[in-house]
């Protein structure tokens, strides 16, 4: 068992350099996560400041071109909103798009849901 | 290939083909270091270890809702874009025929400024608009416009599921948001039964292209063929409603070209603009005027709160004084708030961004368990400034450092003997 030996003092040294690749590999996706939220409160901080700052009227309501395009008589949507021409334009169904998800599953994959 | 602002794209420009075929995100293996970053940030396991060296990849598009948050957190531009639509943009607008029109997205000029050395966040609306007139944008036309639509659409929709509650032919409660194209795709593949839950109103960009083919050709004597409607965006996924066989109510199809934030920049740049010199101009106001509520659409908690702006005044029947609504804004994760309205009672809501919280407030509703009336769901952690089309956080790219560690990792594991 002579290759076994090792030093008290190299010992140490492999223990921290152990304990220091460890932490450090666990921590990567944490650390790329944080720096990234950083960022993500950083902009929403401008965006606020925006909505009370740069913008003069606040609510969808009173923006005069929302007016314009929802007025009763001469309005492209004067049926209102979600009135007839609404419907047409700005509405829509959705797709049932189970089946291809089913079909993966059986085939092995394995998904998060 | 080419690389733009840090991120590869194929030059690739589908037309008429089946969104559901297509990687709009996919992992280079020759560049991927194994780390596991993105398999660790994907909210539904599509991105998998595909080899013995812990190669990830996409391992199919039904799975992939193309929200992007794998490549804008990959440590080392291993993830690239499979759809780009610079190049035709290009030749549309030295087109003297074509009617190229723009509608970029409120998060956008939350992002844009980054690629040009401002401090993150930083709002270049102002600049944004100037800089689509000068790349030769016919009409400055803004998805923020569609926003405030959307609010009246989908306001006036869920107040009336509130009002007729219990009725029969009313879709019932809560309602969730329709705007993000990452949630609306994963409702549809993981939870097709909770779609009568999901508003009927298309996203902003959804209502923007059919308005601008119709509307804004009426309004500008165009005619609607000649028209080039490009969605400007900070995703990936809105490629893929851009897409969508559907999007074609206007008659034609509604949206002609979908790029992100990275692409914008991208193309100002190589057209020799000066971006910072540039003066603040205003959007075409007819499809174009927007109002603070349209603009915070691009963070988690913004369609909320621009929401209850209207229902608030609807339901009572009186102004809202002070149009802040701290209660549902959020950093990240789940939040729930109960907004008290005078002559109506309690509204109660809940914001929520990132895949796996959207699971499991769609789970509690499933089990009838769900107190709200309206849900804000988002895919991208902390909403669209957060976005997979939006420029990459230096942060986040590997230092030299934690790129050597993951090249250890990789030896490491695998000399490592079968588990």
């Amino acid at each position: 068992m002579k290759a076994m030996k090792m030093s008290r003092r190299g010992f140490m040294k492999a223990c921290g350099i152990m304990a220091g690749y460890a932490v450090l590999s666990v921590n990567m996706t944490k650390e790329v996560f944080a720096a990234a939220m950083n960022m993500v409160g950083m902009r929403q901080k401008q965006v606020y400041d925006a909505d009370a700052h740069i913008y003069k009227v606040r609510k969808s309501q009173d923006n005069p071109m929302v007016q314009k395009i929802y007025d009763k008589k001469h309005g492209f949507l004067h049926d209102g909103p979600c009135g007839h021409k609404s419907h047409h334009l700005l509405h829509t169904e959705y797709k049932d798009r189970s089946a291809s998800i089913k079909a993966l599953k059986s085939k092995g994959v394995t998904l998060s849901m | 290939m080419r690389s733009i602002e840090g991120v590869m794209y194929q030059g690739n420009a589908p037309k008429g083909v089946d969104p559901d075929s297509i990687f709009f995100v996919q992992v280079d293996t020759d560049k991927c270091e194994a780390c596991g970053t993105c398999e660790e940030v994907c909210g539904t396991g599509a991105i998998k270890v595909i080899n013995d060296d812990e190669i990830r990849q996409v391992v199919d598009p039904a799975a992939c809702m193309n929200c992007g948050q794998c490549l804008v957190n990959c440590p080392y531009g291993a993830i690239y874009e499979g759809v780009s639509y610079v190049d035709e943009l290009f030749e549309k607008l030295k087109d003297p025929d074509t009617v190229v029109v723009s509608m970029p997205a409120p998060a956008v000029r939350y992002g844009l400024g980054e690629c040009f050395g401002a401090p993150t966040g930083t709002y270049v609306g102002g600049k944004m608009h100037a800089a689509l007139r000068k790349l030769g944008f016919d009409y400055i036309w803004d998805n923020e416009f569609t926003a405030d639509v959307t609010i009246m659409e989908e306001g006036t929709e869920l107040i009336g599921r509130v009002k007729n509650a219990g009725k029969e032919g009313t879709l019932p409660l809560p309602q969730f948001t329709s705007c993000c194209p990452g949630w609306v795709k994963f409702v549809e593949s993981f939870h097709p039964e909770l779609l009568p839950h999901v508003s009927t109103c298309k996203s902003p960009i959804g209502m923007l292209g059919p308005l601008a083919k119709t509307y804004g050709a009426q309004e500008t004597g165009t005619k609607p063929k000649k028209m080039y409607t490009v969605s400007i965006m900070p995703c990936v996924a809105k490629k893929y409603e851009g897409m969508r066989p559907e999007m074609d109510d206007s008659g034609q199809r509604d949206i002609d070209a979908t790029i992100n934030t990275r692409e914008l920049a991208y193309m100002i740049k190589k057209a020799g603009i000066n971006f910072n010199s540039l003066p603040d101009e205003d959007p075409d106001p007819v499809l174009g005027e927007s109002t603070g509520a349209a603009t915070i659409f691009g963070t988690s908690g913004g369609v909320m709160e621009a929401a209850l702006r209207l229902a608030y005044e609807v339901l009572s029947g009186q102004k809202l004084n002070d149009p802040d609504i701290k209660v549902v804004r959020t950093h990240e994760g789940i939040r729930a708030a109960d907004v008290k309205v005078p002559n109506f009672g309690t509204v109660k809501v809940a914001v929520c961004s990132g895949l796996s919280n959207a699971q499991k407030l769609c789970e509690e509703v499933k089990a009838g368990k769900s107190p709200y009336h309206f849900i804000e769901i988002m895919a991208c952690p902390g909403g669209c400034v957060n976005g997979g089309g939006q420029p990459i956080d230096p942060d986040v790219r590997a230092s030299l450092f934690r790129s050597m560690i993951a090249k250890v990792n990789r030896r490491y594991n695998a000399r490592k003997p079968e588990a």
